[in-house]
């Protein structure tokens, strides 16, 4: 190993099937990656490309008819995929804490907010009732609430979006986790409060040097706050790599294709957009081969025979038979 | 919440009113009680006289607040068939109908609170579908049927419970209750679990619905993913956003109860305004019938009022609605 510190999360061919009326359908193909302690790792992708599920699978809370089928999750050397229910438990919102996408549904509408963080931080630390409370105070406080004694109080549905996003994001770290999955965290909410957020996420993270795993599909998003990134295409990763590497000299051609396909101003203020021939393949309609050959401009006849194996090189990561020069796009 | 509270409550006030204009007009409209209350050989000196005390020679609108203002001085007009006050006649029977209900809505409770939150909690369980079949059965059976075989089975085969009456009854003065001797609570026993076949079965079915909905929420999945115990997702996390439609059916279901017991009450001679009503219909009674009628709306009335105000305890979101 060159890397001297093991990684905190480590994820191999993790496989994900969905059960289809006797017909079993590959959701996730054998995705494998890592995150290093303190680091955060973007992981991008169109939707229906996995990375909902890949979050869920990691704590073990995907909805039937998805079952995880196959690999290995190790949190720190312990493995999850092997844990009982109970200890798993444990794990979620103990160890790992997880950011749901729409603040609109994911908070309890009749139970406080006070009273819902309680009960995050007695189901993993053995705090007194006094101490619990404030915690969870001290807690709306750090998320940036005003007046936390009065937001202890309210319900979600006193609250605007962009609040309980926060309070989202305080029920999901007040356990001190060493890791949190955010899925989409920022998606369901205004522009304006999306860099709010985000802000808020980075100083959290900055603070208490936690990891995160932030999933979504907004190149933007990743480039504000993301350390590396994985690609994911069709349930398989297509590449993984230092944010800068990736963006500047992507090995993928998806992935190149995925960042020319964001709008971003060059430099006299002209918008350059190309799109990528073709769609996605849906659940169960992966064709043979690499996934994305058939909307690729470089695929040969070895892309559409054989599934490309990921080949790592030194920091970085890509599963293609013609990758791009590593040259400056 | 006091605007809430307030609103509510005119609310209520404005539906008795209108049912008991409706009630008024029947007692208005239909029947002669001056051939009721009259003896064959009055005169006519007697018969103008009772027009003029009942104040029949009046207007519509007179008459009608005439009627209002006797009912809130408690007094509810008189039954053409005995004559008596309607006032006693529904004060001797309301205890025990009374009684029924409750006890009834007890056995639901106990009974069908536990098993709906099992069956939504394991619908998949082989006790949960068992129990699923047998609430078809409640649900699908007629009130009368259920109460024959109970009496069949309980009291001519084992013989452990009386078929009919109260069993012995004890008077506090205002109230007439079977529920401090054993033998009323030995008589109350299989009226009150007739009654509650149905409303168990129902509970059982509405709050496994509302479970399995509830269960697949994403604050539910939330609360997973924070890893808070089974037992505080589903009893705590879960139940309460199911209370809303339970609470408000319970409520229904008492008035109902309390108002139509009619053929219950009839199976096992129970002693109660079912058994009034039955009477006073057939008897074209239209005094009693009218009084029975305001009755049942208030009952209706004020248990919705109770549920509506129970309300914001469990969801304050109803307060934003209202606004």
């Amino acid at each position: 190993m060159i890397n001297a510190t093991a990684p905190l999360l480590d994820v191999r061919d993790l496989t994900v099937t969905i059960n289809r009326e006797g017909r079993l359908v590959t959701a996730l193909d054998k995705v494998s990656f890592f995150v290093n302690p303190g680091e955060v790792l973007g992981i991008v992708g169109e939707s229906g490309a996995g990375k909902s599920i890949t979050g869920a699978a990691i704590i073990d809370l995907l909805v039937p008819p998805l079952k995880r089928t196959g690999g290995t999750i190790t949190l720190a050397g312990e493995r999850l995929d092997q844990l009982s229910p109970k200890a798993m438990r444990g794990v979620r919102g103990g160890r790992i804490g997880f950011v749901f996408q729409d603040p609109m549904t994911s908070l309890n509408p009749v139970i406080t907010i006070g009273q819902q963080l309680c009960d995050t931080i007695q189901a993993h630390l053995k705090l007194g009732g006094n101490q619990t409370k404030k915690r969870a105070h001290d807690w709306l406080d750090r998320v940036g609430l005003p007046n936390p004694d009065v937001q202890f109080k309210r319900y979600p549905h006193q609250l605007s979006g962009g609040m309980r996003q926060r309070v989202v994001i305080a029920l999901a770290l007040c356990a001190d986790p060493v890791l949190v999955i955010a899925d989409e965290p920022t998606t369901a909410l205004d522009v304006s409060v999306q860099a709010h957020i985000l802000e808020l996420l980075r100083d959290l993270h900055r603070e208490s040097n936690v990891s995160m795993m932030l999933i979504t599909h907004d190149l933007g998003v990743i480039a504000k706050m993301a350390d590396r990134v994985a690609v994911l295409y069709a349930g398989r990763v297509a590449e993984i790599g230092p944010v800068g590497e990736l963006f500047n000299a992507p090995r993928h051609p998806y992935t190149r294709g995925l960042i020319r396909a964001t709008p971003m101003p060059s430099a006299t203020g002209e918008m350059r957009l190309d799109q990528i021939p073709g769609a996605m393949p849906g659940l169960g309609a992966v064709p043979p081969g690499c996934a994305f050959n058939p909307r690729c401009f470089r695929a040969e006849g070895d892309c559409r025979a054989t599934i490309p194996p990921l080949y790592r090189q030194e920091s970085s990561a890509f599963s293609c038979f013609h990758p791009l020069e590593r040259v400056p796009a | 919440m006091l605007n809430y509270a307030a609103s509510r409550i005119v609310q209520t006030i404005i539906v008795l009113l209108v049912i008991s204009f409706i009630a008024f007009l029947l007692v208005a409209n239909i029947g002669d009680p001056l051939a009721a209350l009259l003896s064959a050989d009055a005169t006519v000196n007697e018969r103008l006289e009772l027009i003029a005390k009942l104040g029949l020679d009046q207007p519509l609108w007179t008459r009608f607040l005439h009627f209002i203002g006797n009912m809130l001085q408690g007094d509810f007009g008189f039954s053409y068939r005995t004559q008596d006050p309607v006032a006693n006649l529904i004060a001797e029977r309301l205890p025990a109908t009374v009684e029924l209900a409750f006890v009834s809505l007890l056995i639901t409770i106990v009974v069908g609170v536990p098993a709906g939150i099992y069956c939504g909690v394991n619908p998949n369980s082989l006790f949960g579908r068992f129990i699923m079949l047998i609430s078809t059965a409640g649900i699908t059976l007629p009130n009368f049927v259920v109460g024959i075989l109970l009496i069949a089975v309980f009291s001519v085969q084992l013989g452990l419970l009386p078929s009919f009456g109260r069993g012995t009854v004890v008077d506090l003065g205002f109230w007439k209750t079977g529920l401090l001797t054993v033998s009323g609570w030995r008589a109350i026993l299989l009226p009150a679990a007739t009654l509650s076949t149905f409303q168990v079965a129902f509970i059982i079915r509405m709050l496994r619905t509302q479970l399995m909905e509830v269960g697949q929420s994403e604050h539910i999945r939330f609360a997973r993913a924070r890893g808070l115990s089974e037992a505080r997702i589903w009893y705590v996390y879960a139940i309460k956003n199911t209370l809303l439609p339970v609470i408000t059916m319970l409520g229904l279901q008492l008035g109902n109860i309390i108002a139509f017991s009619v053929v219950t009450e009839n199976v096992f001679a129970w002693p109660g305004l079912g058994s009034l009503f039955l009477q006073s219909i057939q008897g074209a009674d239209i005094p009693v019938i009218a009084i029975y009628l305001i009755f049942v709306g208030l009952v209706f009335m004020v248990i919705n009022l109770i549920v509506e105000l129970l309300y914001p305890l469990i969801d304050a979101r109803v307060l934003r609605r209202q606004s």
